[in-house]
């Protein structure tokens, strides 16, 4: 790692870490927002970024562990430490079944993860019995380990850093592992990978898989955050924002997705207290991304940066 | 003599076009067989069919006396096929370094390690840089592949067909588009390999066809019209007609 991005790393963290000292409940709920959120465009970005496959379906996962939670500690008291876990493990479980959307490539798996997305959005809409229909599942309490409970809007947010800074270690190792590096291979060349002794859909169903846990671990953090889950949480528009932060961050990086996720959140928050069709707003920042910085703000940055030395060098 | 491929009246069809139409023929292990023809002759296709890249409409495949005509591709690598492509079918994103790492733990279980980086594994890099140093392809190992020269990038294909140690080599035009100069590299990478490897390619360079084969099949419009040896086939009065272009 370069120390400049030692530096950067750094001052990101110190800057995350002092933020409830200095901002207020408003900025710090966003702040967690983000965070939670960019967590599920990392998700979108394993698929998108790295293995090349464009998923529609991330908010079914996300929705799927939130509801799970949701229903277990309000419908049937359980405890945080049955009923997270529960919501991964259930999350994760559809990625599963989800996963066989591989067989199929280009156009064929978005349309197909679309369709799949919106089963689970009928479902949590329609059948309002068991999971309140329209109006959803309210008053998730916070979340709570024998004595322990994390009641304060500071503690939860502390917390949620924790989880996502170890969620990115882990996917950077996951991503500069052979399996990783297998997922970009299959990105820039299926048939090769294929001669290379690859069983590439095997390759991108594991992939699959650890996206749909890793967009579940974002619905178990959001519910508790939001305290409040209904179907919206599993639209077409989630998935959608989702991986338009990813692409707005930077695929194929960490930090891209979450830069992606303030960005998005930020200018929605912002816009929409003025203007009430922010949702126009939001469309044009994602033309003006795809016009003039293609790989996102990070490839921006580093083109930017990269030129800055090319200039240095010459005599 | 049991051959290292042995294709049985192998047809592929493409809604009406019988792009090859009915092939046999042998190859005898250790041997270099060369196949010509004229465009749209069913070269390449016949070469998908016996790599897995396409499935054929009738016929078998054997490599080595093993029915490999329904298997999946990754398979028939296992079995011992490598293969070119036509058009140069490299990661463009990835260095070379990290070509030849894939190439390399794609024959092995390693391929699924999730848990830890590919640095943390320095003899497949240098297993890698070996490979990469065999077909003159050392400087800039760590340079993305889109910046590489065309000539490079047919050395780094060549070098990934031959990572996963196959037993029949399938190169499909591997001089195509090259200078003379890398065209004289490539015709040199070929002869040296070792007489334990089979190798069947596509040519259309009748220097290069005539000059490493011991065999020569020529096809044309989706059957072999010829085979024997490069004077033989030089000879034949069909094979100027069609492909020499002289009667």
């Amino acid at each position: 790692m370069s120390p400049y991005r030692v530096i950067l790393a750094l001052t990101a963290l110190a800057a995350a870490l002092i933020t409830p000292l200095i901002a207020g409940p408003y900025w710090m709920s966003l702040i967690t927002q983000i965070y939670i959120y960019g967590l599920l465009a990392l998700s979108v970005d394993l698929l998108l970024g790295h293995a090349g496959l464009y998923s529609l379906c991330q908010a079914s996962f996300f929705a799927v562990a939130a509801y799970t939670t949701a229903i277990l500690q309000v419908r049937y008291g359980q405890p945080t430490i049955v009923a997270a876990p529960a919501g991964l493990v259930a999350g994760t479980l559809l990625a599963v079944l989800y996963g066989c959307a591989v067989r199929t490539r280009g156009v064929y798996f978005i349309l197909i993860t679309i369709a799949l997305g919106y089963i689970i959005w009928g479902a949590f809409y329609r059948w309002a019995s068991f999971t309140g229909g329209d109006n959803g599942i309210t008053n998730v309490p916070p979340p709570s380990v024998s004595v322990v409970s994390i009641t304060s809007q500071t503690a939860y947010y502390y917390f949620v850093l924790a989880v996502v800074i170890l969620c990115a270690f882990g996917y950077r190792i996951l991503t500069q592992s052979p399996f990783g590096l297998s997922l970009r291979g299959i990105k820039g060349s299926e048939s090769r990978m294929q001669s290379l002794g690859y069983r590439t859909t095997m390759h991108l169903y594991v992939a699959f898989v650890i996206s749909g846990a890793i967009a579940s671990l974002a619905g178990v953090l959001y519910v508790y955050y939001n305290r409040f889950i209904n179907p919206v949480a599993a639209s077409f528009q989630i998935s959608v924002e989702a991986s338009l932060m990813a692409i707005v961050g930077g695929s194929g990086t960490i930090v891209g997705p979450f830069i992606g996720a303030g960005i998005f959140l930020g200018l929605r928050n912002w816009v929409s207290s003025f203007f009430e069709m922010h949702t126009a707003v939001m469309g044009i920042v994602f033309i003006a991304t795809v016009l003039w910085a293609p790989s996102g703000i990070v490839g921006f940055i580093e083109r930017w940066r990269t030129r800055d030395e090319k200039v240095k060098r010459q005599p | 003599m049991i051959a290292a491929v042995s294709i049985d009246s192998l047809a592929k069809v493409f809604g009406g076009l019988r792009a090859v139409d009915g092939v046999s023929l042998q190859v005898a292990p250790g041997e270099r067989r060369a196949l010509i023809g004229p465009n749209g002759a069913g070269k390449t296709t016949l070469f998908h069919c016996v790599t897995g890249t396409l499935q054929p409409s009738s016929g078998s495949v054997k490599l080595f006396d093993t029915d490999v005509t329904y298997l999946p591709e990754h398979q028939r690598t296992k079995l011992g096929i490598g293969r070119t492509f036509q058009i140069t079918n490299v990661f463009t994103d990835l260095s070379p370094v990290e070509s030849l790492a894939l190439a390399i733990v794609g024959s092995d279980r390693r391929k699924w390690i999730c848990g830890r980086p590919l640095g943390a594994f320095p003899d497949i890099r240098a297993q890698a840089l070996a490979r990469l140093d065999a077909v003159g392809l050392k400087d800039d190992p760590d340079k993305p592949v889109k910046l590489l020269s065309y000539g490079e990038r047919r050395q780094l294909e060549l070098a990934l067909a031959l990572s996963t140690n196959p037993k029949v080599l399938f190169l499909d035009e591997p001089c195509a588009g090259l200078s003379p100069s890398e065209r004289q590299r490539i015709f040199n990478m070929i002869r040296a390999l070792p007489r334990e490897i089979t190798v069947v390619m596509i040519e259309h360079d009748m220097d290069v066809a005539l000059g490493l084969a011991d065999r020569v099949t020529v096809m044309n419009r989706g059957r072999v019209m010829a085979e024997g040896t490069p004077a033989e086939v030089q000879s034949n009065f069909e094979v100027r007609n069609v492909y020499f272009g002289q009667a």
